[in-house]
């Protein structure tokens, strides 16, 4: 069973069509990246996916559990957790008071231990934190009752990039133990650390559905060449030079072609200085958003 | 089961006695202006009779009863502060509960937990009752220990009917205001209309009156509930409380069925 099942799903506010027409599914102990640009129609999927809005056509499943059906989803979220990047929470309550309501809600069997990682001042009230301690509260709320899927909207927005960088491993270590992560990002660089597999989300529809490491070979490599005589068409016209950028008798592409078609063409030339790199995570998502 | 009940009733604690202790020392200033009000009560009785019959039903009051403590309470106290200005608030509270959550992202957290929406529903109203039965244990203390002060008497049975039936009446008030956050997910338009509205109706109670239009106030729950009767005369409107009541459930069954329903 997927943990997530997404069949043609598809809201519309009036006019706008927020989502359109989604398919995916995420298995179970994966960690799937769901990518696109803010305003992309994220937030819209997983608050689809939770249940505060209905499907205008098309629906989801939760951990088997279908998402219209208000008990049955109740059901689910027994063993789900859920952080937004910006968790709304009870200014005047304490950290304390506000973990002890959602305890009573859920349950809190691994609140201490999660505490020892994400340490916000749980005596002060939540007006006084920082956009890092709200989200590190936010992180200990939705992790605490031991869930089994955890969706998470943009969740390393607030913290700073130590903490990013913890919380990052930790959802590596929960995700070995069986955790199911959904995790909805703009940042790919951040996708590339900690997803298994991303879908990608362009105007409300899914642009493209990977393994991470498919992504990454998609998006082919970054080719600086230094030559004798400038490159000729016989080289910059070959079928995946992107991206390109002259300046003298050096040129700088992003290749996503066949690599023995550029080798031989450069065969011809008198190469100076060459580098091939991994191409910026960045360039690879304008692939599927550039019209390049 | 009731632990968000139990929660939002931890929220509201504090602003409920700050608001019942000024409540109270206003009650306790129109008590002692009594004696003073009391002893020019001819010409003051003159005056209320002068008045026009819709202003004069806006009063309460005859006359004549205004000279009595609780003639006299029923109208400076119960009749605006009770019926209209707490009536008013309770409005507005309970217009703000899910209104409030929905813009601030507190409710999406809370649904994101195991718990349906009618049980998030019931109990936020629950945790109105804070509100209506702190005051209404805190106030008949003031107003009788202050009669006493001034060497006043009043009807004690009467004091705590009209307390006690003033909890259906801000019961309703707390589901029209309820009923109007949901449908309405703006929390400042849910407070402010649901005060509007129940202004609205309250003088439209009020000046319809002995008119041809009476019927109009019977949609106004400020009908159901009158002070000035239950001090004055000793009317007990058990009829309005039981009308109150099944209002209440009404609109929260309404409140339900709209919150079930709604994208939030």
């Amino acid at each position: 069973m997927a943990a997530i099942e997404v069949s043609g799903l598809t809201k519309r506010y009036g006019d706008v069509v927020a989502n359109e027409d989604l398919t995916f599914d995420v298995r179970e102990g994966e960690i799937f990246g769901y990518l696109g640009p803010n305003g992309a129609g994220k937030t819209t999927t997983i608050r689809t996916l939770l249940g505060f809005q209905s499907p205008t056509e098309g629906t989801a499943t939760v951990l088997g559990h279908d998402v219209r059906d208000e008990p049955e989803l109740i059901a689910a979220k027994a063993h789900l957790g859920y952080l937004p990047s910006d968790p709304g929470l009870d200014q005047q309550a304490t950290g304390e008071e506000y973990l002890d309501l959602h305890a009573s809600l859920k349950g809190d069997e691994r609140r201490g231990e999660l505490l020892e990682l994400f340490d916000p001042p749980l005596s002060r009230t939540i007006r006084e934190y920082s956009s890092g301690n709200k989200q590190m509260l936010g992180i200990v709320q939705a992790f605490m009752h031991d869930p089994d899927l955890v969706i998470m909207d943009e969740p390393t927005s607030g913290l700073d990039p130590l903490k990013q960088e913890s919380f990052n491993r930790f959802l590596r270590r929960e995700a070995d133990a069986g955790l199911t992560v959904f995790f909805s990002s703009h940042v790919l660089g951040e996708v590339r650390r900690v997803c298994d597999r991303v879908g990608i989300i362009r105007e409300g529809r899914l642009a493209a559905l990977e393994e991470i490491d498919d992504l990454l070979e998609r998006g082919g490599k970054r080719v600086r060449v230094h030559t004798d005589e400038p490159l000729g068409d016989d080289v910059l016209d070959l079928d995946g030079v992107v991206d390109l950028a002259r300046e003298g008798r050096e040129a700088r592409f992003t290749f996503t072609g066949n690599y023995n078609a550029l080798l031989g063409a450069l065969a011809g030339y008198d190469i100076v200085d060459l580098e091939v790199d991994e191409p910026p995570i960045e360039d690879v998502f304008m692939h599927f958003y550039g019209e390049r | 089961m009731l632990d968000l009940m139990r929660y939002e009733s931890r929220r509201r604690i504090r602003g409920t006695f700050v608001l019942a202790v000024l409540l109270g020392l206003f009650a306790l200033l129109m008590i002692g202006l009594f004696p003073s009000i009391s002893e020019s009560g001819a010409d003051f009785e003159a005056y209320i009779e002068s008045l026009p019959p819709a202003v004069r039903e806006g009063f309460g009051v005859s006359g004549a009863a205004i000279t009595t403590m609780e003639g006299f309470m029923s109208t400076e106290f119960y009749g605006f502060v009770w019926l209209l200005l707490l009536g008013l608030y309770v409005t507005y509270t309970a217009g703000g509960s899910v209104a409030g959550d929905i813009e601030n992202g507190q409710l999406d957290m809370l649904l994101a937990a195991p718990v349906s929406r009618a049980q998030v529903l019931l109990e936020k109203f629950l945790s109105l009752l804070t509100i209506i039965v702190v005051l209404n244990l805190l106030m008949p203390l003031f107003v009788y220990g202050g009669t006493m002060l001034v060497g006043e008497s009043i009807d004690a049975f009467a004091l705590v009917a009209v307390h006690v039936l003033s909890v259906p009446y801000l019961l309703a008030c707390g589901a029209f205001g309820t009923l109007l956050s949901v449908t309405i997910h703006r929390a400042d338009v849910a407070r402010r209309g649901g005060i509007g509205a129940l202004f609205v109706l309250f003088v439209l109670e009020a000046v319809a009156t002995d008119t041809d239009y009476e019927w109009l106030g019977a949609l106004s729950p400020t009908r159901y509930y009158d002070p000035a009767e239950i001090l004055v005369e000793e009317s007990y409107d058990l009829a309005g409380a039981a009308i109150l009541l099944t209002a209440t459930v009404l609109l929260l069954v309404a409140s339900r069925v709209v919150f079930e329903r709604v994208d939030v």
